[in-house]
């Protein structure tokens, strides 16, 4: 429309600007997870520990390392409902390489990472080449992967899979133990766990990714507008594939991680954590619409839905409470969300 | 189907009012949005029987003051006198329930409902808590049959022609007893035989004492039906008078206010004989067929037509967006071998999409990242990471050269008028060094000031060496701004003219496919 343009729009009177809206829906989410911290830090004397920083921090990988890749599928516009079931059946591949075809322990679990790619590649395929909504693609890939986890199992727990299946999981680096005078180890400090590790160095993989690099701007182009995207000569089938794929692979390398902690590999491991993943991100501030979201959102996310069941239960709230706080919490950010994009 | 049957019908039987009483009238109205003056001081009337045109260019306030009478938006200051009592309507509901409906530009039909379900929606007659399918079916047709028009109220809206979808809207205003009926660009996407059927509905309308307000920019069709004419420019009354005491010249000058070339910039580059482009023997089934054209080195081509007629679908068609089933496209003496957009990116063609928003830009993303978009190699190294101090450059480089108007590069796009949008997707295929550029509606809905800022680029594109297509319903935009016009008619180049030698006339009777011959003008 042409129109007089009597005054220029101002953005300072009353509304406040796109940047500063980000600002104000990161802190907000920032703040809500270090109220948390605080109240629980008063209400329970264990919680504000260097060890159940660690058991926090060990929680929240799964959560995170399934946000980060739900983070960039639904940056395309897609979603993922897979990664539960393809967690468990990574797993319990992993677990029969070593068992039943007596794999080193490294290569199986790099053969249950590739399950999971492959997975994530079937998703991209799916959605891509056959043009399956990726809410039934995912859906149908949620199924099937879980059961051939039950099938390849017989539904049974996968044990005895010897001390160096459990590294991945339990150890840590710089963890101090010294011998005490009755002789008994007093763990000094606990270490930083491996799966912490992993955790921080892929989400600043991708997080780089996402910002930095040309793979990066695509995915997002592709969210905000496949069509233009499209026309200006983005690979969009081969950007959102590789959303799924990568979605895959850390559902994979969870599932190793998860079942490496037990040393027991659940075929029935990971069911709902693709909820956890999804609202991690949509606690971070990811659109399900596609075209927004950061890593350090989706961090936040999954600290906060981790920090929450941490908390109430060392406050002894039962377990179905906790489930109604963090639905309550999920409703209450997105809300925020909607009043930021409210114009 | 019987054709008097509007004189039987409920409008007259239920209005025998007088001819030429003043049915509506819009005095002194103002409209302003936060920074903009849409509407100033406007006068607009209508009367029982009439057909009053409302002519402006883009931007003029049609659109807002067709808004303002059908309640979609109130007026900031003014009155609005509906049959003899003061009114503001709160929603289009109110105003629709009283008796003003309107007929979109874009229609607002359900594609998956059936005929009479579109006609009857959220007024279902109803039997208990059910619909009565019979009832509603033979309302339907009472509706249908009192336009004249052959269309079974039992399908589905998505297998009807748009000019089919437009009866559908008209029998249903129709059916909500509709006493001001407001038609916005009714005949833009019809062909002449669907608007000659629609002109003698608008006839018989006329005749029952409906009050048709009536947007076009087809000036020359509007004799035939057209009583009075109201004047826009710039949110303002100009004037309003009998058609008959008026011509077209007239109405063109008050609606620009200007004399027409003063609307283009002059033109700088000068074509030569060196080909760029070549098409020949363009083909995808059932939409174009056997196109051949040459784009020459500093020349602008327009592409001319009627909405439907094909330039859009060619031009998509050589970008590699859709598929062509026959034909080579060459550039530069080499025969490209195009199959997505990103081998004709790669090969210097760039498509400037009609719809920005939809198609052209990435409206969440910053200015920066939609320039550089289509050539993310320039600004990267070769790990794919991006070189921001790169990327910055280039954008300025770019918003300076096209004096694009933004508070900072990092501002989302989708908060910049049309005009820098579109000045956004130019810089965009410069940074991309592309050799042939095709401009799709390159002004629509973009203000004045902007639209002479996009011609003088399109002229420095050609006078570079740079290959330039227009593609443009506005034909006082092709004669301004082309050295040659290919005119499409229904899926093929009807004729080639040169701009200098030809007429708005000449082009309007190729594109509705009469050729030179049947001159009417």
């Amino acid at each position: 429309m042409t129109m007089t343009v009597a005054t220029p729009p101002s953005p300072a009177r009353g509304r406040l600007t796109d940047r500063q809206k980000d600002i104000v829906q990161k802190f907000a989410a920032l703040g809500s997870l270090l109220v948390l911290i605080v109240v629980f830090s008063l209400t329970s004397n264990a919680f504000f520990t260097v060890n159940n920083g660690m058991t926090i921090a060990l929680q929240v990988t799964s959560i995170a390392l399934l946000g980060i890749g739900a983070t960039c599928v639904i940056i395309t516009g897609g979603i993922d409902l897979s990664v539960g079931s393809v967690l468990a059946l990574s797993g319990v591949v992993a677990a029969l390489a070593v068992k039943e075809l007596g794999l080193a322990v490294p290569f199986a679990m790099m053969l249950g990472i590739l399950t999971g790619a492959f997975c994530g590649l079937i998703n991209g395929i799916l959605v891509t080449r056959m043009r399956l909504p990726p809410f039934i693609a995912t859906l149908g890939m949620m199924l099937i992967a879980r059961g051939v986890a039950l099938q390849i199992t017989g539904a049974r727990a996968v044990s005895g899979l010897g001390e160096s299946f459990g590294v991945l999981g339990n150890g840590a680096l710089f963890r101090v133990v010294t011998l005490g005078d009755d002789g008994f180890p007093t763990v000094v400090f606990p270490g930083i766990p491996y799966p912490v590790i992993l955790m921080v160095v892929i989400a600043v993989a991708v997080s780089l990714m996402l910002n930095r690099s040309v793979l990066g701007r695509h995915i997002y182009a592709v969210g905000s507008n496949s069509e233009a995207a499209r026309l200006s000569g983005v690979n969009v089938a081969g950007v959102t594939r590789f959303t799924y794929v990568l979605s895959g692979t850390l559902a994979g390398l969870t599932g190793c991680v998860l079942m490496s902690r037990l040393v027991t590999a659940q075929p029935n491991e990971g069911v709902m954590y693709e909820l956890d993943a999804i609202a991690s991100a949509v606690i971070g501030g990811t659109s399900l619409i596609g075209g927004v979201g950061t890593m350090s959102g989706t961090f936040i996310g999954s600290f906060v839905i981790g920090i929450l069941r941490n908390g109430l239960n060392m406050n002894g709230v039962s377990a179905f409470t906790q489930q109604i706080i963090i639905g309550l919490v999920i409703l209450l950010t997105v809300w925020i969300d909607q009043l930021r994009n409210r114009r | 189907m019987p054709n008097g049957a509007i004189a039987g019908g409920r409008i007259d039987a239920s209005q025998p009012a007088a001819m030429g009483e003043t049915l509506l009238s819009l005095e002194n109205i103002s409209k302003e949005f936060p920074g903009v003056k849409a509407l100033q001081g406007v006068h607009f009337d209508l009367r029982r029987g009439e057909v009053h045109a409302v002519c402006g260019e883009n931007g003029a306030g049609k659109s807002t003051l067709m808004k303002i009478i059908s309640g979609v938006y109130t007026p900031t200051s003014g009155r609005i006198v509906y049959k003899g009592t003061a009114r503001s309507f709160a929603s289009p509901l109110e105003a629709e329930a009283l008796g003003i409906a309107i007929i979109h530009q874009e229609l607002n039909l359900i594609p998956h409902l059936s005929v009479a379900e579109n006609i009857y929606l959220a007024r279902e007659p109803r039997r208990g808590f059910l619909v009565d399918r019979k009832a509603l079916k033979a309302n339907a047709q009472k509706c249908l049959d009192r336009l004249g028009v052959a269309i079974d109220p039992d399908r589905r809206v998505r297998e009807l022609s748009v000019a089919q979808c437009q009866m559908v809207e008209i029998a249903k205003a129709l059916s909500l007893n509709a006493e001001v009926l407001i038609m916005d660009e009714p005949t833009s996407s019809l062909t002449e035989q669907e608007t000659r059927l629609l002109f003698k509905v608008i006839h018989d309308l006329k005749a029952s004492g409906v009050g048709i307000v009536y947007i076009s920019h087809r000036l020359d069709e509007m004799a035939e039906i057209v009583d009075r004419v109201t004047v826009l420019r710039d949110g303002r009354y100009v004037a309003t008078d009998d058609f008959a005491a008026t011509n077209v010249d007239e109405i063109v000058s008050r609606m620009v206010g200007r004399s027409l070339e003063e609307k283009f910039p002059e033109r700088t580059s000068r074509p030569t004989r060196d080909v760029i482009l070549a098409a020949r023997g363009l083909t995808r089934r059932g939409v174009f067929h056997d196109i051949d054209f040459e784009l020459r080195r500093g020349e602008i081509l327009g592409f001319a037509g009627l909405m439907g007629a094909g330039r859009t679908e060619v031009a998509r068609a050589i970008f590699g967006a859709d598929a062509l089933d026959a034909g080579t496209v060459t550039l530069e003496g080499r025969q490209l071998n195009i199959r997505s957009p990103r081998d004709a990116i790669a090969a210097g063609l760039a498509y400037l999409s009609e719809d920005r928003k939809a198609q052209g830009l990435a409206v969440k993303m910053p200015v920066d990242a939609n320039m550089t978009l289509a050539n993310m190699d320039e600004v990267s190294n070769r790990f794919g990471l991006i070189d921001f101090a790169k990327h910055a450059k280039a954008a300025r480089h770019y918003i300076d050269l096209l004096s694009i108007k933004t508070p900072s590069a990092s501002q989302p796009v989708r908060l910049l008028s049309g005009g820098n949008q579109q000045k956004i997707i130019i810089g965009k295929w410069l940074f991309r060094q592309s050799r042939v550029l095709i401009f799709d509606e390159p002004t629509r809905g973009i203000d004045v000031g902007a639209k002479f800022a996009i011609y003088q680029i399109m002229d420095e594109l050609a006078a570079k060496g740079i290959g330039v297509i227009l593609i443009s319903s506005e034909l006082p935009e092709v004669l301004g701004m082309t050295d040659r016009i290919a005119v499409f008619h229904q899926g093929r180049i009807a004729g080639v003219l040169e701009t200098a030698a030809t007429s708005q006339e000449e082009i309007m009777h190729y594109a509705s496919g009469y050729g030179r011959a049947g001159s009417r003008a």
